[in-house]
């Protein structure tokens, strides 16, 4: 464990940056890609300005690579991710995506020792209006393996 | 399997369980569709190294997988609005998981009608190797 917090003010100015990735499209290639993977299954998908399954949002994320994170912890370990959409995703539409870092704090303790969370979000906006429809959202656990303890929940 | 009925709902009502066995070859096309190749993914050597028993099942493709179990329980009745997995323990490819689920909440908010679902991914020894939670909104 480090003698003192990691989460320096350089770290903590960090929290709430928002960095515009692209944009990308809910193509049918994509859909029949995420579909492939989730449920290896093939169709041609629906038609254009129809809704499309959720998975589709993993399909999205080749076409940008996000900035990177500070690695302050020799280790990093996903412990949470989750999709959130204010509506279905529709077939052909052309999203902003942007990349946000929500959330970073340090936990003492637990199955890993002294860790630090880094919860990062990328949004996808429709464009002019600015509305989010869906965000993907990543928490990456930091920290030192020889500090961690097998198993067990955190 | 009939889609579910807003007004029938109940807190308690079970999901049926689906069971799966996410193999090496979906991990790799996984890893094809983020364009992402982490070696413990896809090479056993490589999982041995970072202290795994063999290749494991990446976590976001396990919170689609139980968007999946979600999504054959809803049907048409209307969509998923979140679906979380907060990871417990590493899932072996090649090895049975069984997700299940249950509605924990049935509610209208902002006009919608809408139910919470606590979810887990269990693995063959009967851990949770996955908590879950999906909210979904009726039509």
């Amino acid at each position: 464990m480090p003698e003192e917090s990691l989460l320096t003010d350089d770290v903590r100015a960090l929290i709430g940056s928002a960095v515009p990735l692209s944009t990308v499209q809910v193509t049918r290639r994509a859909y029949q890609r995420a579909l492939d993977v989730y449920l290896g299954e093939h169709d041609q998908g629906p038609a254009e300005g129809e809704d499309v399954p959720g998975y589709v949002i993993e399909a999205l994320n080749s076409e940008t690579d996000p900035p990177p994170i500070p690695a302050l912890m020799p280790q990093s370990i996903l412990i949470s991710n989750e999709w959130q959409f204010e509506r279905p995703l529709r077939m052909g539409e052309t999203l902003e995506k942007t990349h946000r870092i929500v959330d970073i704090s340090e936990r003492f303790g637990g199955r890993f020792g002294y860790s630090i969370n880094v919860r990062t979000e990328v949004a996808l906006s429709e464009p002019g209006s600015g509305v989010v429809v869906a965000r993907n959202v990543h928490t990456m656990t930091q920290y030192n393996a020889a500090d961690a303890r097998d198993g067990g929940e955190s | 399997m009939s889609a579910p009925v807003f007004a029938a709902l109940r807190e308690g009502d079970e999901l049926p369980p689906l069971e799966l066995q996410p193999n090496l070859g979906q991990v790799i096309r996984y890893c094809a569709l983020n364009w992402n190749f982490p070696p413990f993914f896809y090479d056993p050597e490589a999982a041995k190294a970072v202290g795994m028993p063999g290749t494991i099942v990446p976590g976001p493709l396990k919170v689609g997988l139980i968007y999946r179990a979600v999504e054959a329980w809803l049907g048409d009745a209307g969509f998923i609005r979140q679906v979380r997995a907060a990871h417990r323990r590493p899932d072996l490819t090649n090895r049975p998981i069984t997700i299940a689920g249950r509605v924990a909440r049935v509610y209208e908010e902002d006009g919608e009608q809408r139910a919470d679902l606590e979810m887990a991914i269990m693995n063959q020894d009967g851990q949770p190797s996955v908590r879950g939670f999906a909210v979904v909104q009726f039509r």
